[in-house]
């Protein structure tokens, strides 16, 4: 537990990350690596970026093992085809090991050929004896068919009517498919001069050239001349029919037939020891594939980072750089010296911090429950290094605007128990093969947890559960003491409904108008205040960096632009509600009215919502107007200022400056020879014209992004609409039937109510929304302060990728 | 019940968030701390949206579907 207290969470911001340069001895390098693979803190970069693939030092080994891993796919395929099952073991946690030895690897080498030549023979010989199989199945087939063939023609015409001389036969066997074309063909090329005849052979046989069984059909074909015959046969064979040859007289096919099933039955004696003797070796393949599979990707992966290092032949030691967390380094130090200790060399590996103006890649630590959060902001872009991360604060937000348009308890309910089963359940889930959408599902399972959560209380907010209201306190609206049937009446307010939406509004003729200015109202509110928390972020950023000009030229200009226009209009709607206009008896002003006539005729008020409202709006108006040149004016101003001083240094880009840098390259040759990040070459009318462009986006987008939260009133009306909809065209059909139809309708009603809820309301209508809150995040709240344009920091870690399935 | 009711909600939830700010786990705090206390302002600003929407409305139920037995 120590240990975690004093790392940083790196959650708020990224980690920060140290550049380290590592000095193996060339004898250990293979059991370092593979012991910093087994942490998984380290980021190498590529040291040999000049170098080609091909060129690069290990490239041999690589090959070896590319080579390997050909042959388990070919084993795997194989494996695949005898319906045998890989035996996959599951990894357990971490526990500190030696790399495999050279040897072991070699070995795996050597039994990998020794195994495909085996397996490659076996395959031919299995294949070779299929063709044969299928050739004598087929010619006894013929043989047996050469009965009907001659018994057919024998009944037609008298056995004296055809001489035997002039009529002649080709029999065989050929695929269904080409039968009719075979026919058509012989028809027009002898011009109608013959006999076909076919018969169906039944079940499949096996097709050597297609290498999969197909059905086929025996035919024969009468007709005369030698000339022809030939015809015929060249033909047919080239329709892959396979020919047979086979005797008029009955009691010569007979004896052929005996002699065929005899050699039949040899062969399938000699297939089966042959499948037998290699569906051994395939079970006992399927226990180890996997585990070699494994170690084999790891030493390819060890190998491919050994690439990356410099690789020194003088000094006899390997040099890697990368980037470790800072509050790692002690960590990798420690493992890094027990595992030399552990090998008994002599050599300490070494590791040394260096100072780089290089920007570190960007990584946030998260757990099983921020990751999905995570996962949908990096989904957006990469935070820049230590910038303030989305992420955090979407744990909240993303389920919570997603709840506002999917309010509703019972929704909110079926939600809850199905993300709860994926939580109890994840050991279990963690480990079974998932299909994409499934995957989907758990890996966000925390994401729909809170989802359903939330929607449980913006339902019990909104009082609907499946569409009907709870009473559960006091409303705050009385009827009439008594009515007439069929009377309008009008309710009379007593008090507040102390949570959530006065269930008297339910089933109430102008209860839906009462709901959208509501809601209305609410989506404005929730809109500007989370566009506002979001742009204290970018304050918070400006501050971190330290970029004071940012703060004066963006953020302050901006804030009193959105403050005062939108946060104008929130305060009104507030205040608005705090005032009881049905007893001070005054008219109570229409907000959009007072809002458009903000702009359109400034210093006029025709129904006033407070006194001296005309002034203070002139005035908010006058500060949002001047905010406008500030936003646009400040930064390039000071730019112009502050550059203007260093006009003299040269600037990287113009000339000056590349031969400058050039110069300083040939210094740093063997540490800086790529990714130049010098010096930005920004110039005066960069910064004009990204300035011009922020500020045109940052006027509109204030105006649209507010409008743009109005999709949660959107979204929420059309939900709770829906789900009264459906209630009302099913279930509630049922109540009206008595007897034992009410009983049958009210189950079968039941059900139809309770899937469209589940599969329209909750998964359909929660998709939709849950999409919804995804742009609301992504557009609305991240552009104020988000610039993400950081590189994700991806460790060089073992991740053992298993075979893919072939479909 | 009135607009102080907002206020008195505000204070408690002011006050439930600076309490947990202390009291939050040591293990992962900032996300702790985030959540909860992310969480409880916005679930409190729904409500006080809701409860101040209805403090002083301008239109009230009308129906003209109910039964006479209905009244109380």
């Amino acid at each position: 537990m120590s240990d975690v207290v004093l790392k940083d969470e790196a959650i708020f911001r990224s980690a920060e990350m140290s550049l380290i340069q590592l000095y193996i001895p060339q004898e250990v390098s293979r059991d370092a690596v593979y012991g910093i693979g087994e942490i998984g803190l380290v980021q190498f970069r590529d040291l040999n970026t000049k170098v080609k693939a091909f060129q690069r030092t290990f490239v041999k080994e690589i090959r070896r093992l590319d080579n390997l891993q050909r042959q388990y796919r070919y084993f795997h395929s194989l494996l695949v085809k005898h319906n045998i099952k890989l035996y996959e073991e599951f990894e357990d946690e971490k526990t500190f090991s030696l790399p495999p030895s050279t040897s072991s690897i070699d070995d795996h080498v050597d039994s990998g050929t020794l195994l495909e030549d085996r397996m490659v023979q076996l395959v031919e010989a299995s294949e070779q004896l299929e063709k044969q199989k299928a050739d004598l199945e087929q010619n006894r087939f013929v043989l047996q068919a050469g009965d009907s063939f001659f018994g057919g023609v024998g009944k037609q015409d008298s056995e004296a009517d055809m001489p035997p001389q002039s009529i002649s036969f080709v029999t065989g066997v050929i695929p269904r498919s080409k039968v009719s074309s075979l026919e058509q063909i012989l028809w027009r090329v002898l011009r109608g001069n013959l006999l076909f005849k076919r018969i169906e052979v039944p079940g499949l046989v096996y097709d050597a050239k297609l290498k999969e069984p197909v059905y086929k059909d025996a035919f024969i074909v009468f007709s005369h001349g030698a000339l022809i015959m030939q015809r015929i046969r060249k033909i047919a064979e080239s329709l892959d029919a396979n020919l047979y040859d086979i005797s008029e007289s009955q009691d010569e096919r007979s004896e052929q037939l005996s002699k065929v099933n005899t050699s039949l039955s040899d062969v399938n004696t000699v297939l089966d020891s042959t499948t037998k003797s290699l569906e051994t070796e395939l079970y006992a393949l399927a226990k180890e594939l996997d585990g070699w599979n494994k170690s084999v990707s790891r030493e390819k992966a060890l190998y491919e980072t050994l690439n990356l290092f410099n690789y020194d032949s003088n000094r006899k030691t390997l040099i890697g750089e990368g980037w470790v967390p800072t509050d790692e380094l002690e960590d990798l130090q420690e493992h890094l010296s027990t595992l030399t200790a552990n090998l008994g060399v002599d050599v300490p590996s070494l590791i040394q911090v260096m100072e780089t103006n290089r920007t570190p890649p960007t990584f946030h630590r998260t757990n099983k429950f921020t990751e999905g959060f995570q996962n949908i902001c990096d989904c957006y872009g990469i935070a820049t290094y230590r910038e303030i991360n989305p992420g955090l604060p979407t744990i909240v937000t993303f389920p919570f605007l997603f709840a506002v348009m999917f309010g509703d308890m019972g929704h909110g309910m079926l939600m809850t128990m199905a993300a709860s089963l994926l939580v109890i359940y994840e050991k279990q889930i963690g480990r079974m093969k998932r299909d994409e959408i499934f995957d989907m599902a758990f890996s966000g399972r925390y994401i729909v947890l809170l989802m359903g959560l939330f929607s449980i209380y913006t339902g019990f907010l909104y009082n609907d559960m499946f569409s009907k209201s709870l009473t559960i306190f006091k409303s705050g609206w009385k009827w009439p003491e008594h009515w007439e049937l069929g009377e309008t009446i009008f309710a009379k307010q007593v008090g507040t409904y102390a949570f959530g939406l006065d269930h008297a509004w339910h089933g109430t003729e102008n209860g839906l108008l009462f709901a959208n200015s509501y809601k209305m109202k609410l989506s404005v509110l929730l809109g500007f205040i989370h566009m506002t928390y979001s742009y204290m972020f970018s304050l918070a950023n400006d501050i971190y960096f330290k970029n004071w000009i940012n703060i004066v030229g963006n953020f302050v200009p901006g804030l009193l632009f959105m403050q005062g226009i939108f946060g104008y209009l929130s305060i009104c709607i507030v205040y608005k509600w705090t005032i009881d206009w049905v007893k001070d008896g005054r008219p109570a002003p229409g907000l959009l009215n007072t809002l458009i006539n903000m702009f359109l005729s400034p210093g006029t008020v025709e129904e006033e919502l407070y006194p001296h409202q005309a002034q203070l709006q002139v005035f908010l108006l006058i500060v949002a107007l001047i905010c406008v040149p500030c936003l646009l004016l400040i930064k390039p101003l000071h730019f112009k200022f502050t550059q203007g001083r260093h006009e003299h240094q040269p600037l990287a880009g113009s000339e000056e400056g590349v031969a400058q840098q050039d110069q300083e390259n040939g210094l740093l040759e063997d540490e800086d020879d790529d990714e130049n990040e010098g010096g930005h070459g920004e110039e005066f009318g960069d910064v004009v014209i990204h300035q011009v462009i922020h500020t045109i986006e940052f006027c509109l987008n204030c105006v649209s992004h507010t409008a743009s939260y109005l999709r949660l009133w959107a979204l929420s009306l059309a939900h709770a609409q829906l789900s009264s909809v459906l209630w009302t065209m099913t279930i509630q059909i049922a109540f009206g039937m008595t007897g034992f139809v009410g009983v049958v309708m009210t189950v079968v009603l039941f059900g139809m109510w309770f899937v469209l809820t589940c599969v329209i309301l909750v998964v359909m209508e929660g998709t939709s929304a849950m999409l919804h809150s995804l742009r609301l995040h992504w557009v609305e709240s991240m552009s104020k302060f988000f610039e993400g344009e950081g590189t994700p920091y991806e460790p060089f870690k073992f991740h053992c990728v298993g075979f893919e399935v072939p479909a | 019940m009135s607009f102080y009711t907002v206020v008195g909600a505000f204070v408690v939830v002011v006050l439930s968030s600076a309490i947990f700010w202390v009291l939050a786990p040591k293990k992962n705090q900032t996300v702790w701390r985030s959540t909860v206390i992310l969480s409880l302002s916005m679930m409190f600003l729904m409500w006080a949206i809701t409860y101040l929407s209805q403090l002083h409305p301008l239109v009230e139920p009308r129906r003209s579907d109910l039964r006479p037995e209905f009244a109380e």
